[in-house]
């Protein structure tokens, strides 16, 4: 089964790639459903937005954009060896994957808590 | 080391599948970046309040770049799960039922969407 990553460093991108697909699918049901607040008009958005705004939703937020970061990149990665190209680049292209995701993080999060 | 997830070499429907999905990736790697910098990080405190909102959608060129952007990552998800849900094995019955229900899953959620949006921009 996929989720047992026992082995190599790909079986763990693979794995790290659809528990973030998972994350991110189930994030699209819930923001979308979040959205309906906008047809309760001005009052109730915006209140919401003030709730949405605070520090720690900030964070979440910042986790979740790593997550699609790493899922964007690494599925690029994917992309190309099932294409049969730069298969001798794998590993590198993993932690290449995973640094750009931090990196994402740690940028985003810092620009959208501290301003 | 194997590449786990190689194009299936196998039926034409599962290439075309596996060309679908990665397409709508790509696209998407563009589709999110742009996403978020429009809704969250050019925007004062990161999210837009009910009146950008409303002025944001009712530009043409945004309208139909977010409704491609719904459409394209509803199909990239429920890809996703439905290529996790067939690695459990299920029978030709159960495939079938699972491609109706996300199927219909994944109309609802853009027919939801565009009805929002059209709401919000009359």
């Amino acid at each position: 089964m996929w989720f047992r990553a026992e082995g190599s460093v790909g079986r763990w991108g693979f794995m790290l790639h659809r528990l973030t697909g998972l994350a991110l699918s189930l994030y699209l049901g819930v923001h979308l459903v979040l959205l309906n607040q906008l047809r309760a008009g001005p009052g109730a958005w915006d209140a919401f937005v003030r709730l949405m705004r605070s520090p720690l939703i900030l964070a979440l937020d910042a986790l979740l954009l790593g997550a699609a970061a790493f899922h964007g990149f690494n599925g690029l990665r994917l992309t190309l060896l099932g294409l049969g190209w730069a298969v001798r680049w794998q590993k590198v292209m993993l932690w290449a994957s995973v640094v750009l995701a931090a990196a994402c993080t740690v940028w985003v999060g810092a620009r959208m808590i501290c301003g | 080391m194997k590449a786990k997830a190689a194009m299936p070499s196998g039926s034409a429907r599962g290439v075309l599948v596996w060309g679908l999905q990665a397409f709508s990736g790509v696209l998407l790697v563009a589709g999110i970046g742009l996403h978020w910098l429009a809704q969250h990080l050019v925007v004062e405190g990161g999210l837009r309040d009910y009146s950008q909102v409303v002025s944001y959608l009712r530009e043409p060129l945004v309208l139909a770049l977010e409704t491609s952007f719904l459409v394209v990552v509803t199909t990239h998800a429920l890809l996703g799960l439905r290529a996790i849900l067939m690695d459990l094995g299920p029978t030709k019955r159960v495939e079938r039922l699972l491609n109706l229900g996300l199927g219909l899953a994944g109309i609802g959620a853009v027919v939801y969407g565009i009805e929002l949006t059209l709401e919000l921009v009359r």
